[in-house]
């Protein structure tokens, strides 16, 4: 669907870099735990965009790419699940949800 | 490189193709501004809900590159389920009276610079790549072969995958079920019980 | 190893040392029971007959020119360096064998009798028995490191021996005092053959070595050095000035010790060494002339200490020291024959004077001369054969004494070493002392009325005693003879010595004055002792500086009290200073370095998530900036093998 010649590849990339790097402020600055997590989905998806980008503008006929892609989205499920099962262990443990407030490793 | 996009906007617009400029203009920004909101809404109901529209239009790049199938999962799998289960753990976890709203935590200004480094050094590496692109007509019957190779050469992975799904399943059963009722800890907020967090799950 | 010990035709020499040291092990590991301690000396007996034999077979073997090589096998090798075990039978160390095994027999027969129902008889012969192999394994040596393994097992022998009777306070510090004196002469020793092995010369044997120093490849100043490092380990162990201090105290052991270790063989070793190493000391006039000072101060100094002492056993030992002055001067001023006859003379009398002493110290129960008297009557084998003993120790003719001690005069008369006639002059003047010292020994025992009641119990020894003391007699008078020829060799003394070097000469002018001194020096004895003509007490009240002097021996022992108390300890102190406050602190700012270190890397540890995952992703940038600084295109960074 996609012409090469129409849509340069600087242009996804771009976008890519851009989610990637708004996903890493949501990491490093929010507090609420579930919000770092949805950080962590916009860069999984950020390196996604770019695994299909690439397979579309390198040949589109090797089918790595696309394999790729898929295994991710279903491991960033399966990791989600778990992050958000470790939180509300957390919550229970520590009545909270803000990062910022469970530093019992200190020291 | 500015320059060379806004003439291949402007070049496909006087040759006629386009909409395809457009749609990913569309879904280039239904991307990037609800993923900014996603970081910086007050309100992580908000934030959650703003994670919708974003990964949609992920989507709709993969569409735009021709990955139809892998479209279809990404709205299946990450709006229809992690955006819910995200949901249901904001669901499960507000209501605590903090009295402390801040929304961003004290590293504010080095995560921005952080990001912004991060972001500006790999744009300015991307771009002045000079990318070998192949020249190539629109890719064929891609589900196709994607599914030929997920059952074929990859059905390792395939399978691996499965199995992680299965033991995530479990893992997270697992992890969230708690205590029994008797055993729960009373202490106070943040004081030390002298148990680390997460052994509650008994294993 | 084996193809020498089965194969060799001159494996035998193996045996000589032992025979005695397979005695020690069947003594010590059988027969040190009281019920079957009665037997112990046999068997060292029995093995001292076979190395007698064995040695004499060796010495004619020499002087038939037969014996040219040292037997040896490999035992190690240290980079280039052979380390060999090996016998080395020529002249000199043929000589010394026979002397040494002919003494010894004769002390063990004697000790049965001396040492019958004393607690630890089979220890005694133990110990003696890997003595008798120690002393014959360093004289047969072929390599100096060889030599060195003895010299230290001789020692410990001596310590042994000394501290016998180890319940006794003084015993056991004698004992000590010796162990440690002869140490620290030993250091140098040690140093010397460290040296050795850093010359390359990649071997220890003396043959090897004598050979380089002919050929001109050893320099002068190495030479100088060796020879006086040498010479440190041999006036320890020979009691030379200033390490001369253990010797006295040494007599705590009983008498057949002194006789045999002390007298006779142990303290000879120290002569035996540089007379070894004679191709050393030959490369540097500094060591010979050291050798020779060394030699005549002991001998002159020694000698003024003998006259003021009390006990019959230390007057001896002063007098042991002194002879080996003799000797030592004797190599120093270039008399190699006449010192290492010396030796062999000395040991044969001064053993039989010891033994004598021994037969009345077992008889009378004390060591005091001013206990005693008139025993001539009562022990008359004792008293004349130490008679004998005596007039060869001031070397009246024709006793064995008169040859030796002449032989060195003239060497110290003829010899080109700068101040030569200084030390001959002392020679001559020790003459006079010594016999003077000997007499007064010997009258006040054996002649006049019994001073006490413990003299009155004087006995004549049973003759597994006095029997040794009558062969030891003989030999005394009659080895004078060895100059001229020894018995199966053909030749003399000299020529056996030397292999075929020329006689030396004898200056007649030295055999006269030391008749004449040795003359004098007797008639004083007998006039201050037997006559009662001067009289002692009074030369004690003109002279009371030179009385305290001579009674505290040149305090050197409170010299060397002094050095032990402030140089040592100061220098100790120091030392532990450096230790506790350096080394440790060392240690300890190790550890505190770390303690600091990680209370400074703890703050990097706040437990906060979003820092780590903030620091992670400043490195992630770092890295980025590195790359983009590089100006490098990140597909060719990454994806161009370089």
């Amino acid at each position: 669907m996609s012409n090469p010649a129409v849509i340069p590849i600087h242009a996804y990339l771009i976008v890519s870099t851009l989610l990637f790097a708004i996903g890493v402020l949501a990491v490093l600055t929010r507090r609420n735990a579930i919000a770092v997590l949805m950080g962590i989905e916009l860069m999984l998806n950020a390196a996604n965009i770019n695994f299909v980008v690439f397979w579309r503008y390198g040949g589109a006929d090797k089918m790595e790419g696309l394999v790729f892609a898929v295994t991710v989205i279903a491991l960033a499920a399966a990791e989600a699940a778990i992050a958000l099962a470790i939180i509300l262990s957390v919550y229970r443990r520590f009545k909270t949800v803000n990062v910022d407030q469970i530093n019992l490793m200190r020291g | 490189m500015i320059a060379s996009l806004w003439q291949a906007v402007w070049h496909s617009f006087l040759s006629g193709s386009f909409w395809y400029p457009l749609a990913f203009v569309c879904f280039a920004l239904g991307t990037l501004i609800p993923a900014a909101l996603v970081a910086l809404s007050r309100n992580i109901v908000h934030a959650a809900l703003w994670l919708l529209p974003c990964l949609v239009s992920v989507a709709g790049l993969y569409l735009l590159l021709g990955a139809e199938l892998l479209a279809a999962i990404q709205i299946l799998v990450y709006c229809g389920g992690i955006v819910v289960l995200i949901l249901f753990a904001i669901m499960l976890t507000h209501g605590v009276g903090d009295p402390d709203v801040r929304v961003h935590n004290q590293q504010l200004l080095w995560g921005v610079v952080a990001a912004m480094g991060v972001a500006g050094l790999i744009l300015r590496l991307l771009t002045q790549e000079a990318w070998q692109v192949a020249a190539s007509p629109p890719p064929a019957d891609v589900t196709g072969r994607l599914a030929d190779a997920l059952m074929g050469p990859y059905l390792l992975a395939f399978e691996v995958v499965s199995v992680i799904l299965l033991a995530a399943l479990i893992g997270a059963i697992v992890i969230a079920r708690g205590e029994s009722p008797a055993q729960e800890p009373q202490g106070p907020f943040g004081h030390a019980q002298g148990r680390p967090a997460g052994s509650e799950g008994k294993e | 190893m084996l193809e020498v010990l089965l194969y060799h035709p001159n494996s035998y020499l193996f045996l000589i040392p032992g025979l005695p040291l397979l005695a020690f092990l069947v003594i010590a590991g059988f027969y040190l029971r009281p019920e079957r301690e009665r037997i112990a000396p046999a068997f060292l007996i029995l093995a001292l007959c076979g190395s007698l034999a064995l040695s004499v077979r060796a010495l004619l073997a020499v002087a038939h020119g037969e014996l040219t090589a040292p037997v040896s096998f490999e035992w190690l090798w240290v980079g280039r360096a052979r380390l060999e075990i090996g016998c080395l039978a020529d002249g000199l160390s043929s000589i010394m064998l026979v002397v040494v095994s002919v003494v010894s027999l004769l002390v063990q027969i004697y000790s049965i009798g001396y040492m019958k129902g004393e607690i630890g008889y089979g220890r005694y012969f133990a110990y003696m028995s890997l003595f008798s192999g120690s002393m014959l394994g360093l004289v047969i040596s072929d390599n100096l490191l060889q030599t060195y393994i003895f010299w230290e097992l001789v020692g410990i022998c001596s310590y042994l021996l000394i501290g016998f009777w180890y319940r006794r306070p003084s015993a056991a510090a004698a004992a000590k005092k010796a162990f440690v004196v002869t140490r620290f002469g030993d250091l140098g020793f040690m140093i010397a053959i460290i040296l050795i092995f850093s010359q390359k010369w990649w071997t220890f044997g003396f043959q090897q070595m004598a050979g380089l120093a002919a050929s001109g490849r050893i320099p002068t100043e190495v030479g100088t050095v060796l020879a006086l490092l040498i010479f440190c380990g041999a006036a320890g162990k020979s009691a030379q000035f200033p390490l001369h201090i253990w010797l006295p105290d040494a007599m705590e052991g009983p008498t057949p010790v002194s006789a045999l270790i002390h007298a006779a063989t142990m303290v000879a070793a120290g002569v035996y060494l540089v007379a070894r190493c004679h191709f050393l000391f030959a490369l540097s006039p500094v060591a010979l002339f050291v050798v020779a000072l060394v030699g005549a101060l002991t001998l002159f100094l020694a000698a003024t200490m003998g006259v003021a002492e009390n006990d019959i056993k230390r007057v001896m030992a002063y007098s042991t020291i002194s002879q080996l002055g003799y000797m030592m001067m004797a190599l120093g001023v270039g008399g190699y024959a006449a010192g290492v006859f010396h030796l062999t003379t000395h040991a044969f009398f001064k053993a039989l004077l010891f033994l004598t002493a021994g037969s009345v110290i077992h008889a009378l129960h004390t060591n005091d001369m001013w206990k005693m008297g008139g025993l001539g009557k009562r022990m008359p084998i004792t008293s004349i054969t130490c008679l004998i003993g005596a007039l060869a120790l001031a070397g009246i003719f024709p006793l064995s004494g008169f040859w030796s001690k002449d032989e060195i005069l003239s060497a110290a008369w003829f010899s080109d070493l700068p101040g030569h006639w200084v030390f001959f002059g002392l020679a001559l003047a020790t003459v006079f002392l010594t016999a003077f010292y000997m007499f007064r020994l010997w009258f006040v025992t054996f002649t006049g009325e019994p001073r006490s009641e413990e003299a009155g119990r004087g006995h004549e020894s049973p003759w597994v005693m006095a029997g040794p003391l009558v062969v030891l007699a003989a030999l005394a008078v009659v080895a004078g003879g060895l100059k001229y020829v020894v018995p199966g060799a053909g030749v003399g003394f000299g020529e056996l010595l030397a292999g075929g070097r020329g006689e030396e000469h004898v200056s007649h002018v030295a055999v006269v004055l030391s008749i004449l001194a040795a003359l004098a020096g007797i008639g004083l004895a007998w006039g201050a002792y037997r006559a009662k003509l001067v009289s002692s007490a009074a030369f004690n009240r003109r002279f009371p500086a030179v009385h305290a002097l001579l009674k505290n021996a040149w305090y050197f022992n409170r010299g060397w009290e002094l050095f032990a108390t402030r140089v040592v300890i100061a220098g100790s102190a120091i030392a532990a200073w450096f230790d506790r406050h350096v080394v440790n602190g060392m240690v300890d700012g190790v550890a505190w370095l770390s303690g600091w270190a990680s209370r400074r890397l703890r703050l990097a540890e706040t437990g906060q998530v979003q820092f780590y995952a903030l620091v992670l992703v400043a490195a992630v940038v770092a890295g980025l900036l590195a790359v983009f600084v590089r100006d490098t295109s990140v597909i060719e960074l990454f994806l161009v093998r370089r």
